[in-house]
């Protein structure tokens, strides 16, 4: 697909993670300008490529909660949209652990340190295998 | 067939793609990583979903909308995604109208063959949930335009 674009980052990685925002946006931008001229003749682009997880399967996620009714297709779409910023959030910061360990290579327990030291990843422990 | 939260995971390849994006070149993800990663990210949609229904809850509303998940993130401290979030869904919201203007210019036009009240009654059923959203929606305005 021509709509991946490899967002070139710094080579140095700020462990101070404000720093990532702006990078998170560029991305986002990137990947919006690029769809935009592939789709510009019209409504032939699929509002799935906006997001790049499929809204199908968040949709089906999100209804296996037996309180949730119904869900605007709006609020898949964020939700989605949420998740794609998230999985990026947290590679980066599991990397800093890695790059303290001198590794190249994220391991399973850069992803425990970072969900143990980082409170928004609080909702997390003890929920993987 | 019910699925249980634990059949349903995110794909692979595409997981694998946002954390590819979202590091540098040159660096690897081990297998075992990659899987906690997905792991991680249905879990956080199960838990986004839960917080954004509790505001829909509190509205008195039983469809869950952009508002209330934004709310979430919030609440989830996660703002930093809000202003990204925002953009995306304008993107969304006039890809989606384009998208409607078109399905309703084709209607017109079978219209003009076929019998027009059996189209009507076709046209409400399809915009149900479009109308459904909206009221609610326009509660929760402020909130999203912000």
């Amino acid at each position: 697909m021509a709509a991946t674009v490899e967002t070139s980052l710094p080579a140095e990685i700020d462990s101070a993670r404000c720093g990532t925002e702006e990078e998170e946006n560029r991305g986002l931008e990137m990947e919006e300008k690029s769809q935009q001229q592939t789709g510009s003749t019209g409504p032939t682009v699929p509002h799935s490529r906006l997001s790049k997880l499929p809204l199908a399967r968040i949709k089906a996620l999100m209804k296996t909660d037996p309180d949730v009714s119904l869900a605007s297709q709006e609020s898949v779409f964020i939700i989605a949209k949420a998740t794609e910023l998230f999985v990026e959030m947290i590679a980066k910061d599991a990397l800093v652990y890695a790059q303290q360990g001198k590794r190249k290579t994220l391991q399973r327990k850069d992803l425990d340190n970072a969900i143990e030291a980082i409170d928004e990843f609080a909702f997390l422990e003890g929920t993987l295998d | 067939m019910a699925e249980r939260p634990e059949d349903l995971n995110l794909p692979n390849a595409v997981i694998t793609r946002i954390i590819k994006e979202a590091l540098p070149d040159g660096v690897n993800v081990s297998k075992e990583a990659r899987r906690a990663i997905s792991q991680a990210a249905s879990v956080f949609v199960l838990y986004a979903t839960s917080c954004a229904n509790n505001f829909a809850l509190k509205a008195k509303r039983k469809t869950l909308n952009a508002g209330d998940v934004l709310a979430a993130m919030e609440e989830m401290e996660f703002e930093r995604f809000l202003e990204p979030l925002r953009e995306a869904l304008e993107v969304y919201k006039k890809d989606q109208k384009g998208k409607k203007e078109v399905s309703e210019q084709k209607r017109k036009d079978k219209e003009k063959k076929n019998d027009s009240e059996n189209d009507k009654s076709r046209e409400d059923e399809e915009e149900e949930e479009q109308r459904m959203e909206e009221p609610e929606e326009e509660a929760d305005e402020e909130e999203v335009e912000n």
